[in-house]
């Protein structure tokens, strides 16, 4: 008898702690939301209330979409996203196959140095990318160009994607790439028709490790393509609530509005997403 | 020292299926008890049971008169070895064999002198620094065993623990567990799905099916009269041939059943319990046809594959009447596929099978090989 | 029989080294160069040797700065190692117990944090400690500690505090989900042969499986110093580039900033800014190397 309440007040222990830190993660966010659709009064009489009818309001989102081209940040962020993580992945993809598949003299040495940009961040080396950011710029990849982000972000999210699929790739069968090539498959066919197609379980947690950082990055964006017509979503809210730091309701709105598309991609994907960081980590 | 009792041990999950059905089953002092079967037979199941690691649902569990249903696994007295080994990975081998004993308080000269002890036995005495990684698959599986003998446990369970060794060592090792039985004169249930292992191991075999005992008894019993068709089948290698027939007659002294194609068998059990016309199921082991006339009851057949073992082969072979049997051969004979050959066998090897799938009691389930020779 | 040609093995590197290369290796081994010249007040550069690192170590001017913003970080560090991967591990563990019901739905809730962007949490956690809106003040009082309540991000004493538990509460699903992940690859069977030897949940967290991640918090360790050790979006977007109250905020990311852009009166300089990041190469290097050669070949992974 005595295990059995043993048993049950270590399960309410259990979920009281994991759902008091649910809680915790949540709150932040949830109260944003609530209030972003709040008028004035509401958000400042009863902060922690939903709406009601009577407080009900759009005017942030308003404000918002009104006062800064928001949409047109989004624009820009998902391009650079976007074809940032499909170059990562192809070119990783190709250089993960030449360095787990080829040996050729260098073949370790030219691992070392790619891996090396895992654990070095990028950012330190920002004052000659804006050097060379300014030289690119006859080329139209220069300062306030996508080009150059996307670059950027190419270098950044490689090593690491390099190396995930690597080891992704060394546990393809050998049979497989055998048989093909005893079929008489070229070596350029063997990589895009059959080891693309098997790697695609990777992706998952090569976007994950790459696409998030490159969405949420602050530093280039302000850095490298600070104007208006190339700011992404991360630093055009930046620089909203800068300027209208006074404004709750528009504050309010922008912040729900770049929280909002992750956290609808989110529920359509964490699944898989976990269960690639899980898979991913256990290495 | 164990005197294990299963009263009615039962097995459901949320209430719903039995995963086993109302166990029987007394294990005596010093026995060493098979549980075999197919995976799934809840025979598993049954093991963790009886350490702990999975309540017990209904029915008692007893250990030396204790009921153990409700006492967690380190109060049981037992000790487990594992079909991984599940070796701590990152402790050396004393460090393995010492966890258990400083969990209960042992003081270290005891520790120390027990672990000599059970290395000594173990022939692993050279090893108890090295970590489990360092070790073969053998040296790994006596580290596990030495953990368990440790502990001086009242019973052992052992969980399919030869199932990741390669062939050869898992004879070797097969027979050092048999050895370490005698002398440790150690209680012992052990679960495999092999039945050679079952064979050779266990004082007492216990096939398991479907969640429930088929039948208990020493290897001989199961193989001289396995009790039920599925036993028949499970036990022996290859499996017993079984052919479809009518009751003629039957008495206390024999029954004689009408085959397909009309021939009539003439077997030696006890078959007052059947009438003519009832359906039956004979069954004969691949050794008990023999090829020569020396056996009472007679067939014919074409060969269609030829199995050499070097000490007998295994001849599949057509009868007659259409139905598929295979006999073990002369090892030495040679003989070509399609060739027909004349089979006999005594009528006391036959077992025979009610349409229930139960056996009846064969009359004189001796030695064959005897009959055979003074035939 | 060669299989591949030279081309096939340049066509298939080239892409991923040549971007790797121009965009990544070669600004770093420039910045490093850059660190060894000075920039006169007409813009050229010219070579001076190790005076920038002097300067930067020395000269009170720079060397205050500096040696605060390291100060800073390594305090900022060392809240996230203190707090952050506790309560990573923690969660992990209730999370990996048996049999624990909507165990998927936490983890993906306290995971979620980690994909919004760290501005967005900044934004979000000054709003709610703002006395101006008052929900922090209004929440404590629930509890009786209204009192308590400070504008904590406004207080020199409490504001670095403040932002590294931010950017904590923001990032513990990161150890989390690596600890968890761990957790659950340690065999079912050695967990229960330490049951049968009778060893407490307890024990055997503490004696089985905390061993047996050790490698794990090794590299969320690492994974966290390298990452603090780069931080700047957090402080810059609550903060600003100033990072106060009186650089209280201050960490090397904001001061690499600032040397390199310029702030107020002083002009921004290339070159003392690529000493600074220099600095924080060797910095980042230094640790990456201790993890490599001295933890990690300590913590041997154990395979299952």
């Amino acid at each position: 008898m005595n295990t059995k309440i043993g048993k049950l007040s270590s399960t309410a222990f259990t979920h009281l702690v994991l759902a008091g830190y649910t809680l915790l993660a949540m709150f932040p966010i949830v109260l944003i939301m609530i209030n972003s659709v709040k008028s004035r009064d509401g958000i400042f009489d009863n902060p922690l209330a939903f709406p009601t009818s009577e407080t009900f309001s759009l005017v942030g989102f308003h404000k918002v979409l009104a006062k800064s081209p928001f949409l047109h940040f989004f624009q820009n962020s998902l391009t650079v996203t976007i074809v940032s993580l499909v170059l990562i992945l192809l070119f990783a993809a190709m250089a993960a196959w030449a360095l787990s598949e080829y040996k050729f003299r260098g073949n370790r040495w030219l691992a070392v140095y790619l891996a090396f940009g895992i654990m070095v961040p990028i950012r330190l080396g920002t004052v000659s990318i804006l050097k060379l950011a300014v030289a690119l710029e006859p080329f139209h990849m220069g300062v306030n160009t996508l080009a150059i982000l996307i670059l950027v972000y190419v270098a950044q999210g490689l090593p690491l994607a390099v190396m995930i699929l690597s080891e992704f790739m060394q546990q393809i069968p050998k049979e497989l790439k055998e048989a093909a090539r005893c079929d008489g498959v070229g070596e350029f066919k063997i990589f895009f028709q059959i080891i693309l197609p098997l790697i695609r379980p990777a992706v998952a947690t090569v976007a994950v490790f790459t696409m998030v950082p490159i969405w949420n990055d602050l530093w280039f964006p302000l850095i490298l393509a600070p104007g208006e017509e190339t700011q992404t979503v991360t630093l055009g809210v930046q620089q909203f609530i800068g300027q209208y730091v006074t404004d709750w309701n528009a504050v309010l709105a922008s912040l729900s509005l770049a929280v909002l598309p992750v956290l609808i991609m989110y529920v359509f994907a964490s699944r898989q997403l976990i269960r690639g960081i899980t898979a991913g980590a256990v290495k | 020292m164990a005197q294990v009792s299963l009263n009615n041990l039962k097995k459901t999950y949320d209430g719903k299926q039995d995963v086993l059905a109302g166990i029987n089953l007394e294990i005596t002092d010093g026995e060493f008890v098979v549980l075999v079967g197919p995976s799934g037979c809840g025979k598993s199941t049954l093991l963790r049971m009886l350490s702990g690691l999975e309540e017990i649902s209904g029915g008692d569990l007893v250990i030396d008169g204790v009921r153990c249903n409700d006492l967690p696994p380190a109060k049981r007295g037992i000790a487990m070895v594992f079909q991984s080994y599940a070796l701590y990975p990152h402790m050396n081998v004393y460090k393995n064999m010492a966890f258990g004993l400083k969990i209960h308080g042992a003081k270290k000269d005891e520790i120390d002198r027990r672990i000599k002890h059970a290395a000594a036995i173990l022939k692993i005495d050279h090893l108890l620094h090295r970590l489990p990684r360092e070790l073969s698959g053998g040296q790994r599986q006596r580290v596990a065993i030495g953990r368990a003998i440790v502990r001086e446990p009242k019973l052992f369970l052992f969980d399919e623990p030869l199932s990741n060794l390669d062939a050869a060592l898992r004879v070797q090792t097969r027979l050092e567990i048999a050895k370490l039985h005698r002398d440790l004169q150690a209680t012992i249930v052990y679960v495999t799905h092999d039945q050679v292992e079952a064979m050779t191991l266990g004082d007492k075999i216990v096939v398991m099916h479907d969640g429930k005992i088929q039948q208990a008894g020493t290897p001989l019993a199961l193989y001289q009269q396995p009790s039920n068709l599925f036993v028949a089948t499970f036990i022996g290698s290859p499996k017993m041939n079984l052919l479809e027939g009518v009751v003629a007659e039957a008495s206390a002294t024999g029954v004689s059943v009408t085959l397909a194609g009309g021939q009539v068998l003439r077997t030696e059990v006890d078959g007052s319990k059947l009438a003519a016309g009832d359906r039956v199921t004979v069954g004969i082991r691949s050794e008990h046809l023999w090829e020569n006339n020396a056996g009472s009851e007679q067939f014919t057949g074409t060969v269609n594959l030829v199995e050499h073992l070097g000490e007998a082969n295994f001849l599949y072979v057509t009868l007659a009447n259409g139905q598929d049997v295979v006999v073990r051969g002369d090892g030495e004979r040679e003989v070509a596929i399609g060739d027909t050959i004349s089979l006999s066998a005594p009528a006391a090897s036959f077992h025979v099978f009610n349409h229930e799938g139960q056996a009846l009691q064969r009359l004189k389930p001796g030695n064959m090989v005897a009959a055979k020779r003074t035939a | 029989m060669k299989r591949f040609s030279f081309w096939h093995v340049v066509v298939f590197l080239a892409p991923a080294v040549l971007i790797y290369t121009v965009f990544s290796a070669y600004p770093l081994l420039d910045t490093l160069r850059l660190g060894f010249y000075s920039t006169s007040d007409t813009g050229a550069q010219s070579w001076s040797g190790i005076a920038n690192y002097t300067k930067l170590l020395t000269d009170p001017q720079w060397s205050d700065a500096f040696w605060n913003a390291m100060r800073n970080n390594l305090k900022f560090f060392a809240i996230h190692l203190c707090i952050q991967n506790p309560i990573g591990l923690l969660l992990a563990a209730l999370l990996s117990l048996k049999g624990v019901k909507g165990a998927k739905a936490y983890q993906t809730v306290i995971f979620l944090p980690t994909l919004l962007s760290v501005v967005i949490i900044g934004f979000i956690w000054q709003l709610i400690l703002s006395p101006l809106w008052g929900v922090s003040e209004k929440l404590m009082g629930y509890v009786g500690l209204a009192d308590y309540f400070a504008p904590w991000l406004g207080q020199e004493s409490s504001a670095l505090i403040t932002l590294a538990l931010m950017s904590v509460w923001q990032f513990v699903g990161i150890p989390m989900m690596l600890i968890y992940a761990s957790l659950i690859a340690i065999p079912e069977e050695i967990i229960e042969a330490a049951v049968v030897e009778g060893a407490s949940p307890w024990r055997i967290f503490w004696q089985i499986r905390l061993p047996l991640i050790l490698p794990t918090l090794g590299l969320v360790t690492i994974l966290t110093f390298v990452g603090n050790f780069n931080a700047f979006d957090l402080i810059y977007s609550v903060k600003g580039a100033i990072a106060g109250p009186n650089y209280s905020t201050d960490i090397l990311g904001t001061f690499f900033y600032r040397t390199f852009f310029g702030y107020q009166s002083q002009i921004g300089s290339p070159t003392m800014g690529a000493t600074v990041a220099t600095t924080m190469f060797i910095i980042i290097l230094g640790g990456v190397a201790v993890y490599t050669y001295l933890i990690q070949r300590k913590l041997q992974r154990h395979a299952f």
